[in-house]
């Protein structure tokens, strides 16, 4: 392909990330855009009544009006004329003022349309990203692209964009009307405004470094703030108040300098530009006078120009102003490409939706991230059979929780085959999957409602008593009751924090809702206390016979009752079998079980013998 | 990126008290002020006349057609030019300097005051609420106070400058221009203030949806695990929905706003054409009949000219309501008292919190005496009564017990982040209060269960606040604490970036780096809140013997939830409902059989269970 063609084309894809966000709406903006344009035509006949009282009415020049239209409107005398014209001016000022009016609605309408199919196309998007991209990404830079760069572009196309054609069609038409009067009136009360224009743009291309300097400042000093009162406890348990004030004061300060160095910038340059723009006023007037004094162009011509100059010097600034500030949109756009055009982990995903019974198998099963040198799991290999339960224990990177992963396809395994009753999960369904392999995680996220919400949400039909008693079996139900508004306390991010073992145990209990046919604990018991856990189990083991179960755990007291236990140690499986044989065999489940229930266990000499 | 809550603002009525406060902050920005004010004016009094020399153009130049006083205009007009160019330079650069100073000084005094509040204060005031007043809030008040207030000066000015200059030229036309002003005044305030509220919604929805966003980021896993997409995203539909609801509202308002005030101004326009045009015909210099042409472009022009000012006074009014609201909120923060303090003999001798008077300070050896001590929350239940508690130094002590027992009661106490409602605590035999905050708080050393560590380097988190210890000393206690593994690990090793809040290490490897912290600060007294979090045998491991490392030579606190790190401790307080119910040794409470013999075994009860089913 030839360069001219590539060039092309990134042009066209530009021209396609642009416009693709305004899809649906092109009427909106067809109809804000020509109602601008008119708008600013009106606006530019405005200095016309004041040309034609003053020349026609008061200085009895001929009048522009044809004859018999002056006759029909009675308009034979100037009094009758200064009459019409009045009226005419105030039903020509209502015309554009509810033009005005329509241009803004619609303009509106068309700017928050866009606005809600990005943040909704953007949600949709990135709800449905495979897992690993969320493991990747990070919340703050994802948040800022959804919210900034929607503004930032939501901003460009309804109102930067809608001012440069303002301003371009207003300069335009003005421009026009006074080259009707006058042409030579017209050079002289425009040959400063190119510098004008080009003094803009330079200025406001030049001053964006420092704007971004100021923000990246007020950004370090409200993390320093932010940081010093969130960890306030430390700073007052090391008596670093003066430490922490003299670290707020010095970013506070360079914030300030930064700040006033930009204000510096602009005052000279609001100065700057309002001196050159009354250059500009001046030049005209005095031409003007000159002009109308040798009889050039009359009184009202000139007081017309006047007003015109007003309409093109700044607005000009502006426009440079704007023409300066742009740039900002495409960075915007290539980050929200970035997302949106990531493919969702449901593409080409299988539609078979096969029964799930509890069957569960593993053959020769690997796992490797696309950017990592080690697989994470490699040549694993099990059968599970339909109600057993299945402890996994290992050290932290041991390949546990990419185990579980691969269960309900978060992560696709490259190597081998997993499959659920001899259907390879690949052929399954994901959706399908998902609803029928429970997983509760070790750190669960509760979403920003009630806490009865958060365990109906697996099932919302389901009946008051059935949620209490899901939350009893889960041993949460006396907790919740503890609480001042219980079941309607608000959790979440925006609501009461609970303590890790309390969310655990919601997740356990929303997840006990439903039936399931596979359900995994993702170490989901770490945080609650043994007694507690043992309840939960026994509760289990009650309820959901019928259901295969597995369990990460790092407490080997729990492992231990498990029908089968695998032993995973850098993502091989290190040993399998029954608590009783696996103590046998003298291995890493041996050393932990050692470890963990020797009641008088004394780990100083345990290091002694280490080292 | 920090995101916080906008909160419900009240319209509050004017409380003049309030602003009194605020402007005794502004005496060193007086000067500031005056000169902005001072520029502000003389530009309201050019834009006045500026119209004046164009109609006497008109009128005795172009209309005599004699070009001999042009010389003179052109002189004029350059002055006007250089004035207007350096003045509205003056004018912003001292506007900015009110505004940006004052939000300097607002920031200072809050955050003086934020480290000086007890610790009590933090447990009952959100982090964003505290957030929103340093940021949002300090930003308003000061915008308000310095281009709003010069603004202010600037539209009041032009507005009694033209209404002056009218009544002299022409009274009849002047009533038609004044006639207009009371229309003006209404609409713009009704809008104003409709936009405003209507915006403040649009913030709120706004606020609502970055929560969405981030819960649907965060939650991601979760979401997919249980197949919640559809209904979340039905429910994210609801907030964007609502949003666009609101912003066309909004959008309606302002689009309302400008075209009400033009038409407004466009009959009042035809007005003067036709009024004005009359009199213009009747125009006889020499009878005093009639106008000019020049004044009826001079009366035209003004009109254009008054609405500007009056749409921004309209402005002005309705966000000072606003600021009203933010000033409240700042004095709230500046004025609070500090209900811990020390007295003013104490801070005569020692120094206060925040500025220590070390020379002064006796050494602290470690005896910790709690002395018939009561402690009641401020309007909740008494959590310690007639608390008696005698430690040596160098000893340590670990406190056991359910939640709500008393533990953290206790340290908090002994860090005086409260104080006793009742009886006294002594250390080395002299009640705390006598000495002061920093006295205290320099020789105390505190582990959190959540580690909190500052942006930074590693190296910078564990020397934290004492730039001048050496780098050796850093390594030393590292490699005591076994970070120093870890830490090197890394390619940039000691001068790797933490991350905001440490958010780039493990929960593990935050843990050890604030024991390498607390180790060199070498403290007298160390408070640690035992960590409960879910971490791997290892790294468990690693933090125990951490804690052997920092124990060592000092009085310690510790309050457990691991019965296995505390076997060692020199006592052991089984607490419940703020009573000591056992105390001793591990050896001499598991002899005991009693309430500790039972927590203990309970850790361990499963497997009790099943050596007797072995059995």
């Amino acid at each position: 392909m030839s360069t001219k063609v590539l060039q092309k084309k990134k042009r066209v894809n530009r021209w396609y990330q642009f416009t693709k966000w305004m899809k649906g709406n092109w009427h909106l903006y067809f109809v804000a855009v020509s109602l601008l344009i008119a708008l600013q035509y009106l606006r530019t006949l405005t200095p016309l009544f004041l040309q034609y009282v003053v020349n026609t009415v008061v200085n009895g020049e001929q009048s522009e009006l044809p004859m018999f239209i002056q006759n029909m409107l009675l308009a034979d005398t100037l009094q009758k004329q200064l009459v019409l014209v009045g009226l005419v001016y105030v039903l020509f000022a209502f015309i554009r003022v509810v033009i005005m009016f329509i241009r803004r609605l619609t303009n509106a309408l068309f700017t928050e349309n866009v606005a809600y199919n990005m943040r909704n196309t953007l949600y949709s998007k990135l709800q449905s990203l495979s897992f690993s991209y969320h493991t990747h990404a990070e919340t703050g830079d994802l948040i800022q692209r959804c919210t900034t760069d929607v503004e930032t572009y939501r901003v460009f196309v309804g109102e930067q964009l809608i001012e440069i054609f303002r301003l371009v069609f207003l300069i335009g038409f003005a421009i026009y009307q006074m080259i009707r009067i006058s042409p030579m009136m017209t050079v002289y009360s425009t040959i400063v405004t190119p510098f004008i224009f080009t003094a803009a743009v330079l200025y406001f291309l030049k001053v964006k470094k420092h704007f971004k300097e100021v923000e990246e400042a007020e950004g370090k000093m409200t993390t320093t703030l932010q940081e010093s009162v969130t960890g306030i406890r430390v700073v007052k348990a090391f008596a670093k108040e003066q430490y922490e004030i003299e670290k707020f004061e010095k970013d506070s300060k360079i914030f300030l300098a930064k700040d006033f160095h930009l204000l510096k910038l602009m005052a000279i340059f609001w100065g700057g530009s309002d001196f050159i723009n009354f250059i500009q006023y001046a030049l005209a007037i005095v031409f003007g006078i000159i002009m109308a004094t040798n009889g050039d162009i009359s009184a009202g011509d000139f007081m017309t120009f006047l007003m015109y100059i007003g309409m093109i010097v700044w607005p000009l600034r502006q426009l440079g102003r704007i023409v300066g500030d742009l740039g900002k949109t495409s960075v915007a756009l290539d980050r929200l490409d970035e997302i949106v055009l990531k493919d969702s982990e449901h593409l080409n995903d299988s539609t078979n939706t096969p029964e799930i019974i509890g069957k569960v198998e593993f053959r020769n099963v690997g796992f490797q991230f696309e950017d990592d040198h080690k697989p994470l799991l490699k040549d694993i290999n099990f059968t599970v059979n339909k109600g057993e339960t299945v402890a996994i224990v290992g050290k932290t990177g041991s390949g546990k929780s990419t185990l579980i992963n691969l269960m309900v396809r978060l992560l696709d395994n490259q190597e081998g085959q997993i499959l659920f009753d001899d259907n390879d999960i690949k052929n399954i369904n994901k959706k399908h999957l998902r609803q029928h392999v429970g997983i509760i995680m070790q750190e669960p996220f509760l979403y920003s409602r009630t806490l009865y919400d958060n365990i109906r949400i697996m099932d919302k039909k389901a009946p008051q008593e059935k949620v209490y008693q899901a939350a009893s079996v889960a041993s949460l139900h006396e907790d919740v009751l503890g609480f001042e508004s219980g079941y309607e306390t608000i959790v979440g991010e925006r609501g009461v924090t609970l303590s890790g073992g309390q969310k655990q145990r919601v997740a356990i209990a929303r997840m006990l809702l439903d039936a399931k046919p596979v359900l995994i604990f993702d170490d989901s018991l770490s945080a609650v206390d043994t007694e507690t856990d043992i309840q939960i189990r026994n509760a289990l083991n009650q309820h959901w016979k019928d259901t295969t179960v597995f369990i990460i755990t790092h407490r080997i007291t729990t492992a231990m009752e498990a029908d089968k236990i695998i032993v995973l140690d850098k993502g091989h499986i290190v040993e399998m079998g029954t608590h009783n044989s696996l103590l046998k065999e003298q291995g890493i489940y041996n050393e932990l079980w050692q470890i963990q229930s020797n009641v008088e266990y004394d780990y100083k000499k345990l290091n002694k013998g280490e080292n | 990126m920090n995101y916080f809550d906008e909160e419900e603002y009240k319209d509050s009525k004017f409380d003049l008290a309030v602003w009194r406060k605020i402007f005794s902050y502004m005496a060193p920005l007086k000067k500031h002020l005056f000169i902005g004010i001072g520029a502000a004016v003389t530009l309201a009094t050019i834009d006045t006349i500026y119209p004046l020399i164009n109609r006497y153009a008109i009128d005795n130049i172009i209309n005599t057609g004699s070009l001999e006083l042009l010389p003179w205009f052109i002189a004029f007009y350059i002055v006007i030019i250089f004035m207007i160019g350096f003045l509205v330079y003056t004018f912003i650069m001292h506007a900015g300097q009110v505004q940006q100073k004052l939000s300097f000084i607002l920031r200072e005094k809050a955050f003086k005051k934020l480290h000086e509040l007890p610790f009590s204060y933090y447990d009952k005031t959100p982090v964003g609420w505290i957030m929103a007043r340093m940021t949002s809030d300090s930003r308003r008040l000061s915008e308000i106070l310095s281009w709003g207030l010069i603004d202010l000066s600037w539209g009041l000015l032009t507005m009694i400058g033209i209404t002056i200059v009218v009544f002299i030229i022409n009274w009849k036309l002047a009533l038609i221009l004044m006639a207009m002003l009371p229309l003006l005044v209404y609409l713009s305030i009704y809008f104003r203030t409709k936009i405003l509220r209507a915006y403040r919604k649009i913030r709120k929805e706004n606020s609502k949806i970055t929560g969405a966003y981030n819960e649907g980021i965060t939650g991601a896993k979760t979401t997919k695990t249980l197949v919640l997409e559809e209904e979340n995203y039905q429910d994210f539909d609801r907030l964007t929905s609502s949003m666009r609801r609101h912003s066309v509202r909004a959008a309606m308002f302002a689009g309302l706003y400008f075209p009400s005030i033009l038409f407004v101004a466009s009959v009042t326009t035809a007005i003067v054409m036709y009024y004005g045009g009359t009199m213009a015909l009747d125009y006889n210099e020499l009878l005093g009949i009639g106008i000019s042409v020049g004044t009826l472009y001079l009366f035209l022009n003004y009109i254009g000219q008054f609405f500007d000012p009056v749409m921004q006074l309209a402005n002005i009014l309705a966000r000072l309501q606003q600021a009203q609201a933010s000033a409240e909120r700042i004095m709230g923060l500046i004025e609070t008292e500090p209900e811990i303090w020390d007295t003013p003999e104490v801070i005569e001798k020692y120094g206060d919190a925040i500025t220590f008077k070390r020379e002064n300070w006796e050494e602290l050896h470690g005896d910790v005496t709690f002395e018939n001590v009561t402690f009641k929350y401020n309007k909740g239940e008494t959590v310690l009564s007639n608390f008696n508690l005698d430690v040596k130094a160098g000893q340590s002590i670990a406190l056991v017990g359910h939640t709500g027992a008393g533990k953290s009661t206790i340290v908090n106490l002994i860090c005086r982040f409260y104080e006793p409602t009742e009886g006294r605590i002594l250390i080395d035999g002299k009640d705390y209060k006598d000495r002061s905050l920093g006295w205290l708080h320099d020789n105390l050393g505190y582990v959190l269960q959540s580690p909190h560590l500052f942006s930074g380097t590693i190296m910078e988190n564990i020397r934290y606040g004492n730039p001048n210890v050496p780098d050796e000393k850093v390594y030393e206690a590292a490699k005591l604490i076994e970070a120093h593994d870890f830490i090197v690990e890394f390619d940039d090793g000691y001068q790797t970036e933490v991350g905001e809040g440490g958010s780039r290490l493990s929960v593990g490897q935050k843990q050890l780096i604030s024991f390498a912290r607390a180790l060199l600060a070498n403290p007298r007294i160390l408070i640690l809140d035992e960590a409960t979090s879910s971490v791997d045998t290892q790294t468990e491991k690693l933090i125990q013997r951490a804690i052997e490392i920092v124990l060592e030579g000092r009085t310690t606190f510790i309050v457990a939830h691991r019965l296995s790190t505390i076997t060692s401790s020199d006592r052991i307080l089984v607490l419940d409902d703020g009573k000591v119910l056992e105390s001793g040794n591990h050896t001499e409470l598991i002899a005991k059989q009693g309430h500790y013999y039972k927590l203990y075994t309970n850790q361990f009860k499963s497997m009790a269970l099943e050596e007797s089913k072995n059995g």
